[in-house]
């Protein structure tokens, strides 16, 4: 199985682990990620913001460049995904925006890429059963809270999960590697996103209210595919507990870390180190 | 909020908007769905139903200006839960593309904005602790979160170098002919 990797520039730098798992999980499984040349950056939040040209032709540099690779794309920041696949279907029904977009990137691209999240490839091309049969060292029924957020589920014509108002795509991937997903209401609320650094109160309102839910639901953790959610609630979990005076201590994974130690990978290669909140005590049961 | 009374009624602004009709926006029930499921609800001045219903009634002004467009997160809830699929995220955009200013409590937003574009337009990529600097510096915002900033660096989560050269003239290429010497938020 190979794909064309586009890592984002979360990946490079404050999600560095969730690149590291996913590298190492994708070894460990045979997937075959090829970077893809010379990527750049998809505009995030502040391109659609401001120019909608801009914002089309971000991604669509990446997509043409993919396109060459000849395969499937695979994204694993939750925000890229968003704007790759955003853009490639707004380049595909839209033929005035393809115009307007090949003048822009010097290449006539019509969104005929397919773009995926790396949790579609891994329960629709290799397989939950698959999975399974791959761990060696099972999570012993650690309690996940599995938590979403927004952009791997909204809008519904980009979600990578068919029920976008309760998800179960990371519950069976890591039931799979021996965890127990608890129920919780809150799995595809919103962290409060890009407002970590303009207006961090609010995200610390709202991270703080998912925190505290996975809490009350029993979680021993929390787990994510998104390195905006996974930022606000780990960097942020210690001024969110001081704040409401009472103890959080939930680690924050990425999917790809828990199910990479089930694979049997070393706690280093995952990135387990580079969490805020410290994972021992619950590593340790 | 100022009243609309039938003759004010224009009709050209939702024309604007939606000039092809795919954002749904003549098709709004009013329901409060979108509303009800709101990210910003309690911090925002005009409800996304209420946001729907102004751009049919011309009520332009009121909605450049407001901290609603800017207060808006992007988490999609609104049009995932609208039954007339009304698209009101890509008409927030519309707005925040449209509008000159923010108000002063939400300019912070705009600024950010302005400066992750500047760093992509710059370097191809996000350089995320440049960026944290040039945001700090024109939001004078300079303590927020330095606390932070030890731990990131000896986990590696934040590099002081910025990204690989590769993409930055394909990407200065794609800002000079979209944006072009406009300021990237303005």
């Amino acid at each position: 199985m190979k794909y064309a990797f586009f890592p984002g520039c979360s990946l490079e730098s404050t999600a560095r682990d969730f690149q590291m798992s996913t590298l190492a999980v994708a070894q460990a499984l045979g997937i075959e990620l090829q970077e893809i040349p010379d990527w750049s950056c998809c505009g995030s939040s502040p391109a659609h913001s401001t120019d909608a040209l801009l914002a089309a032709s971000l991604p669509a540099r990446n997509l043409a460049a993919a396109r060459r690779l000849e395969k499937d794309v695979v994204v694993c920041c939750a925000a890229c995904y968003s704007r790759l696949a955003a853009a490639n279907k707004a380049l595909a029904d839209d033929e005035n925006l393809r115009i307007e977009v090949s003048k822009v990137i010097g290449e006539m691209y019509g969104g005929t890429v397919r773009v995926r999240h790396f949790l579609q490839v891994l329960r629709e091309d290799l397989g939950i059963a698959e999975i399974r049969k791959l761990v060696t060292r099972s999570l012993g029924g650690l309690r996940v809270a599995c938590y979403y957020g927004c952009l791997l589920t909204r809008p519904r014509e980009l979600s990578i999960v068919s029920d976008p108002e309760d998800p179960q795509l990371m519950e069976e991937l890591l039931a799979a590697a021996g965890a127990t997903p608890v129920e919780w209401p809150f799995k595809t609320e919103c962290c409060g996103a890009s407002f970590s650094i303009t207006r961090t109160d609010t995200v610390k309102r709202l991270s703080g209210e998912i925190l505290k839910m996975a809490k009350e639901s029993g979680a021993d953790c929390v787990v994510v595919a998104c390195p905006l959610c996974q930022n606000n609630l780990d960097l942020r979990q210690a001024d969110i507990a001081a704040a409401i005076g009472k103890e959080i201590g939930l680690p924050v994974f990425y999917f790809t870390q828990l199910l990479g130690r089930a694979l049997g990978l070393s706690d280093e290669a995952l990135g387990i180190g580079k969490l805020m909140t410290s994972p021992e005590k619950v590593l340790a049961r | 909020m100022s009243k609309a009374t039938l003759h004010s009624i224009d009709s050209a602004f939702l024309l604007e908007m939606d000039p092809d009709g795919r954002l749904n926006l003549a098709s709004c029930l009013q329901c409060g769905r979108c509303s009800s499921g709101c990210t910003m609800r309690l911090e925002t001045d005009i409800l996304p139903h209420q946001l729907n219903r102004m751009v049919a009634l011309g009520l332009t002004e009121q909605m450049l200006s407001s901290k609603a467009i800017w207060a808006c997160v992007s988490c999609h809830t609104c049009v995932s839960r609208c039954p007339m699929k009304v698209d009101t995220p890509t008409l927030i955009d519309r707005l925040r593309q449209k509008a000159k200013a923010a108000p002063k409590e939400m300019d912070r937003v705009r600024i950010f904005n302005e400066a992750f574009l500047a760093s992509v337009r710059r370097f191809g990529r996000v350089w995320e602790f440049g960026l944290m600097a040039a945001y700090k510096t024109r939001a004078r915002d300079f303590f927020s979160d330095l606390g932070k900033l030890p731990a990131m660096l000896r986990k590696g989560k934040l590099s002081l170098l910025p990204p690989p050269k590769g993409a930055r003239k394909a990407v200065a290429t794609i800002f000079n002919r979209t944006i072009g010497k406009r300021r990237a938020a303005k």
